[in-house]
């Protein structure tokens, strides 16, 4: 939760470094050659407040990016230095250079004259922009490595599938920062309503290039990354309504408050549209993440750090033969299971707070739980196959088992079906649901008695190979078959499922398992 | 089980020859150090130069703490961009020890990064405020001051800890959650010392250099800041022999003795003291004389030397700790030629940019690069 924090505000302040640098030098040039003494004060205001938050904040934050993916997967970080190293080598001559440049431009506005000290501003802006070039090449790879995967070339790489239109994109998302942050330092009298028109303006030029560019940009992106923005997934559904209504909202501020009557920008409106800002790239960057699950890098690394060539390994031989850190002497229980929780599942998920375990498993028992660890990609795709062989998924069985109490019900006519419900959630809703959009099952329900839904679940393992074994107590079944029955009786409410739905096997046929090269002797 | 647990060496091969990525690790790790030692020592001179200067009045520490607040941001912003080089370069080569050490002290290790925000907004509110001479200036930088001192202490422990793999799983167990430090290691206390002790040591040689070229425009606080920093020179290197002493005394006797006997750590180790010693002499006798000479000019050249040949020998120390874990030339190597002959000009024309807009500001003449921050 705090490196998602951390993460935002620094895209938030480094895009801002970007295009705020662009700002500032074409804001200095017009005002100069205008003579606009009060907006060339406006600038050098703004450069400070610039410098201040980029250096010191978007500097540091950035490097906190690191520090933090290095402790979160260290795998795939490393994989992207070895990949990338240069990337990030020639990225920091141009950070270098950016730092040093923003340091002198804030600082040199009475020193230098008007031809070099803007010089120094267009300096600050190309290194700057650079910076983000090549780190665009990084962050795209992670989705989409194209063919880098088979010739594991540096520039297939770095000129993957959806370079740029995501450069195109953050460019874009670079104007309208630079606009935004444009009205924090605007002049309280004279200049006022100049200033805040030419912010508007840039938030209007970045506005109308971002749907487009987005819209390339999904046509770029792999198959399954495109099938979770379907809206089954209430996160995607929320993060990709947020993102259209905070950029709408913005532009609306920019018309309105910008254009039409720039005098009613006063800073509980700035304070809004920082937020918008700040919703925009918050949404964003939770769809970026998003759209690449079950991966960290696509088709290399799942995003639990564990890499896809080492998974048939670690199913076969068990993770105790390869794991190093291991908290318990014994390889099978609970405390061996909390163990292997922490390695497999503690990159995404905790025990009860961040994406909790405890309520996702509630009404689980320990055989369950180890027979659904097999089929766990499948679930709705968004799920790394678990890498362990079957004592391991006994072991992490019994541990989420135990995260909850047993479920003891007495069952009455009057809550058979709400505990029927809660059956449902528990051992079917992961995957399926009666009416809904996602794998519904009212095609084989439909028109059946309570009796004969219940007739089926004992030869649910049997039916299909990701079907877990049904061995809930008796009382349970008849409770859940009671309300499958009753749910799939009632008249159609939702639309019918699209076509295709993201799947394990979606992403998993794509996989090319990367071969180990090289072993220290 | 295993005993010692080593996480594998990335599959992937390296994209460059281990000497390259060592050459590049030593280089920018010297100009991180040196930017660090100028941030953390520069801002112990502000601190006491600040409070020495105003009570009862002392006008050329007040001169000088008002000099020093206005480099400080500067001297912090390159610690941390040259530092992120480092980061990465040792990344590639030790990626697996290093990034077990941060998760074993991973709370501590991220509390770095809010610390050194605090470092750095502290000191621009001291370059600020200083000239105003209020009490609360002086506060804010002594947090600062703490700041780093604790920022330094969580960096010895990342350091010491990423080559005692012995130590981790132990560690590991008892604290799973990263709230761990490396206070098992005899050598943790004399390497902190030593490298806080360095860096005083080290601005006050740059100190004494920035010195002589105030003694163009001012020559008796030029010949002032000389003086006192040549003192504080000789008396941070003197005590830098205890705890360098004390350091080789508490490091494993195998090891110390690969930095004594082995052929290139002892020749390193050797010319870094002999450099060390005629650094020390020539900026002291620089300074006493009746007009502080070039020999000073000498003495800061060869601290710089120094430096880089105490940089080389940390680098060998690590390699003798690592020896029985890793063998860098055995990694595979897949030069990525193009990228690196790219790298190498971007890095040349970087340089040819900064320098270009110095000089711009240096031929503005109307300012002093060292003033840049003052805005």
């Amino acid at each position: 939760m705090l490196i998602a924090l951390v993460a935002v505000l620094h895209v938030f302040v480094s895009h801002f470094a970007v295009g705020g640098g662009f700002f500032l030098v074409v804001t200095e040039y017009l005002a100069r050659r205008r003579k606009d003494a009060v907006v060339l004060e406006y600038c050098r205001r703004h450069s400070k407040f610039f410098a201040l938050l980029t250096l010191v904040f978007g500097a540091i934050s950035g490097v906190g990016i690191w520090f933090t993916i290095g402790l979160v997967s260290p795998e795939a970080t490393s994989t992207l230095i070895h990949a990338f190293v240069w990337a990030w080598a020639i990225e920091w001559v141009f950070f270098f250079v950016e730092i040093a440049a923003a340091i002198i431009y804030a600082a040199t506005w009475d020193r230098l004259a008007a031809r070099d000290h803007q010089i120094v501003g267009w300096i600050y802006f190309v290194a700057a922009w650079m910076s983000l070039f090549v780190i665009n090449g990084i962050l795209t790879f992670m989705l989409t490595p194209g063919r880098w995967i088979a010739t594991q070339n540096f520039w297939d790489g770095i000129f993957n599938p959806t370079f740029w239109p995501s450069l195109v994109a953050r460019t874009a998302v670079c104007l309208i920062l630079a606009g935004i942050f444009g009205y924090i330092t605007l002049p309280r009298d004279e200049g006022r309503e100049r200033v805040a028109r030419w912010a508007a303006l840039w938030m209007i030029a970045g506005a109308l290039v971002l749907p487009l560019s987005l819209w390339w940009y999904f046509t770029r992106i792999p198959h399954f990354s495109q099938l979770y923005m379907n809206g089954v997934l209430i996160g995607v559904r929320h993060a990709l309504r947020g993102g259209v209504g905070f950029t709408l909202l913005a532009l609306a501020i920019a018309l309105v408050f910008g254009i039409w009557k720039p005098r009613w920008m006063r800073p509980p409106v700035v304070a809004l549209l920082v937020l918008c800002g700040l919703g925009m790239i918050g949404a964003g960057e939770y769809l970026r993440e998003f759209a690449r699950k079950p991966w960290v890098i696509n088709q290399v690394m799942y995003a639990n750090d564990v890499r896809a060539a080492q998974v048939e390994a670690l199913q076969s031989k068990g993770v105790s033969q390869s794991a190093n850190f291991l908290l318990t002497g014994s390889t099978s229980g609970a405390a061996y299971g909390e163990n292997l929780f922490q390695l497999q599942c503690g990159s995404c998920h905790s025990a009860r707070g961040y994406r909790g375990m405890a309520r996702r498993v509630d009404g689980w028992d320990a055989a369950f739980a180890a027979d659904i660890l097999q089929h766990i990609h499948k679930l709705r795709g968004t799920m790394p196959p678990f890498a362990g062989n079957e004592e391991d998924r006994k072991a992490l069985g019994s541990y989420l088992a135990a995260l909850n109490p047993a479920w003891h019900f007495t069952i009455t006519d009057a809550n058979r079906l709400e505990i029927g419900e809660k059956v449902f959630a528990s051992r079917c809703g992961h995957c399926h649901t009666v009416n809904g959009n996602f794998r519904p099952l009212r095609g084989i329900f439909e028109n059946q008695t309570p009796g004969q839904v219940q007739d089926m679940f004992p030869v649910l393992g049997s039916m299909n190979g990701d079907m877990p074994d049904f061995n809930a107590p008796d009382d349970q079944a008849q409770a859940l078959a009671f309300y499958i029955s009753r749910e799939a009786a009632k008249p159609m409410s939702v639309k019918p499922a699209p076509a295709e739905m993201p799947t394990g096997s979606s992403h998993s046929q794509l996989m090319r398992p990367v071969e180990p090269r090289q072993e220290v002797r | 089980m295993q005993t010692i647990p080593i996480p594998h060496v990335d599959p992937l091969p390296l994209p460059a020859p281990v000497w390259l990525f060592t050459a590049l690790l030593l280089v920018v790790f010297t100009l991180h150090v040196a930017a660090m030692n100028s941030a953390l020592g520069g801002s112990l001179w502000a601190l006491w130069n600040y409070l020495r200067g105003h009570r009862p009045a002392h006008p050329y520490s007040q001169r000088l703490a008002g000099e020093l607040a206005a480099m400080l941001p500067v001297f912090l912003a390159f610690t941390v961009t040259l530092g992120v080089a480092a980061l990465l370069f040792v990344q590639v080569l030790f990626g697996n020890f290093l990034y077990a050490s941060s998760i074993l002290i991973g709370i501590l290790w991220l509390a770095v990064i809010p610390l050194v925000m605090v470092a750095y907004y502290g000191f621009y509110y001291f370059s600020y405020t200083a000239a105003r001479g209020k009490g609360i200036s002086g506060c804010v930088l002594a947090v600062s001051v703490c700041v780093l001192l604790g920022i330094a202490f969580i960096f010895a422990n990342n350091m010491t800890l990423m080559f005692s793999p012995e130590r981790w799983l132990a560690m590991y167990r008892s604290h799973p959650n990263g709230w761990n430090l490396n206070l098992g290691e005899p050598a943790l206390l004399p390497r902190y010392l030593h490298i806080v002790n360095g860096a005083i040591a080290l601005f006050s040689a740059i100190l004494a250099e920035l010195g002589m070229r105030k003694m163009k425009e001012d020559a008796g606080y030029g010949r002032w800041v000389v003086q006192r920093s040549a003192l504080v020179f000789a008396v941070c290197t003197g005590l830098q022999f205890l705890f360098g002493m004390w350091l080789l005394l508490a490091i494993p006797r195998e090891i110390a003795m690969v930095l004594l006997r082995a052929p290139l750590a002892g020749s390193v180790f050797g010319l870094a003291l002999m450099s060390v010693i005629a650094a020390m002499l020539l900026i002291l006798l620089g300074s006493l004389a009746e007009k502080p000479s070039s020999l000073v000019h000498a003495g800061f050249a060869l601290s710089l030397v120094t430096l880089f040949l105490m940089v080389c020998l940390r680098y060998l120390l690590r390699l003798a700790y690592l020896k029985p874990y890793a063998n860098l030339g055995a990694l595979v190597v897949r030069p990525q030629t193009g990228v690196i002959v790219l790298f190498l000009i971007l890095f040349v024309g970087g340089l040819v940019t900064v320098s270009y807009m110095l000089w711009m500001v240096v031929r503005s003449g109307k300012t002093r690069v060292a003033a840049v921050a003052s805005f």
